[in-house]
């Protein structure tokens, strides 16, 4: 792009010498056409004013103008422009990069996010399955503890029944032994008495 | 200590075999035994007259009956007892009464470690343990 304007530039500033040109041309071809030919040019340049050797150094002037501006102006900034467009170009495409990485990005957050929401429902399904499972252990084994609890409750009443009724048992038999062993020292005559010690001397001696 | 005290049990039990006549305690035999620690005064002779006394006790009483009774018992079922007892322990026994009230009627037979009883006491006892 900017070598078309230089070139248009170029063309602009050599227009004058192309039109020199160009008229020199058609009365080189009208003397040619009147049979003037090797003095037409030079009648012509008479005509203008064209001294060749001024014309020479015009034309050495021009160039070295146009060399030095397209050595020292144009081509330095025909490399700046090429830069500045060479950075827009490379900006342009780190642009399309960093999209296409923000794209892949917001792809693999919103996977990640997805992956997340996944794993977040899978641990809290887990968590609700355990504490269900905490609480119907927590519950099966207060029953337990609670029917245990009972069980022994109920054990020691029976126990204590037991032990009472054997403790009221042994205190009847206690009694009603006293009882007997006070009657028998009041009721039994010595004729009893030696009547069972007549049978228990035959009892001790016979075993 | 220990070997003093394992000395003067096995003179102790020398002593009491001595005493023995025909398996049984001979008085005579005692005095001799007695006279003899008397005159010698062996070491530990207090401990020694101990020990011996037990074992003459403990054979005097294998040789005993002791019949704690409650009311009359006649002598003629004292020598049925003796007699009994002699049969069983094959050696002479002799029965000794000793009234015992506690017992309310029948006897109470004490040879040794041995125990024999048929009382009312003991009847009313083993009823009251049964029930």
């Amino acid at each position: 792009m900017a070598r078309a304007a230089f070139f248009i530039r170029i063309t602009v500033m050599l227009s004058p010498l192309l039109l020199l040109a160009e008229a020199t041309g058609h009365v080189a071809e009208a003397s040619a056409a009147h049979g003037e030919a090797g003095s037409g040019i030079t009648k012509i340049f008479q005509d203008f004013g064209i001294s060749w050797p001024f014309f020479l150094a015009q034309v050495l002037n021009f160039s070295l103008v146009a060399f030095i501006l397209w050595k020292f102006a144009f081509k330095p900034v025909m490399a700046t422009l090429d830069e500045r467009q060479k950075k827009i170009a490379d900006g342009l495409r780190y642009t399309e990069e960093m999209q296409a990485k923000l794209a892949a990005a917001q792809q693999e957050s919103s996977t990640i996010v997805h992956n997340s929401q996944v794993e977040a429902a899978r641990i809290i399904d887990e968590a609700r399955r355990a504490a269900k499972e905490y609480l119907d252990k927590q519950t099966r084994e207060a029953a337990t503890q609670a029917n245990d609890l009972l069980a022994k409750a109920r054990q020691a009443v029976e126990l204590e029944h037991k032990k009472m009724l054997a403790e009221t048992r042994g205190e009847i038999a206690r009694l009603v032994v006293a009882t007997t062993e006070r009657v028998l020292a009041k009721k039994l005559s010595d004729a009893d008495r030696a009547a069972y010690n007549d049978a228990a001397a035959h009892e001790l001696t016979g075993v | 200590m220990a070997s003093g005290k394992k000395q003067f049990q096995r003179l102790a039990r020398q002593l009491f075999k001595l005493s023995l006549v025909d398996d049984a305690v001979s008085p005579e035999r005692v005095g001799g035994v007695l006279a003899y620690v008397e005159r010698h005064h062996p070491a530990h002779a207090r401990a020694l007259l101990q020990s011996y006394h037990r074992l003459i006790a403990a054979e005097l009483a294998r040789g005993r009956a002791d019949v704690e009774h409650a009311g009359a018992v006649p002598q003629l079922t004292l020598d049925a007892i003796a007699a009994a007892m002699t049969k069983r322990y094959q050696r002479p026994v002799t029965a000794a009464a000793r009234r015992n009230d506690a017992l309310l009627a029948g006897l109470r037979i004490r040879i040794g470690d041995d125990v024999y009883e048929s009382s009312v006491a003991a009847q009313l006892s083993a009823l009251g343990a049964s029930v």
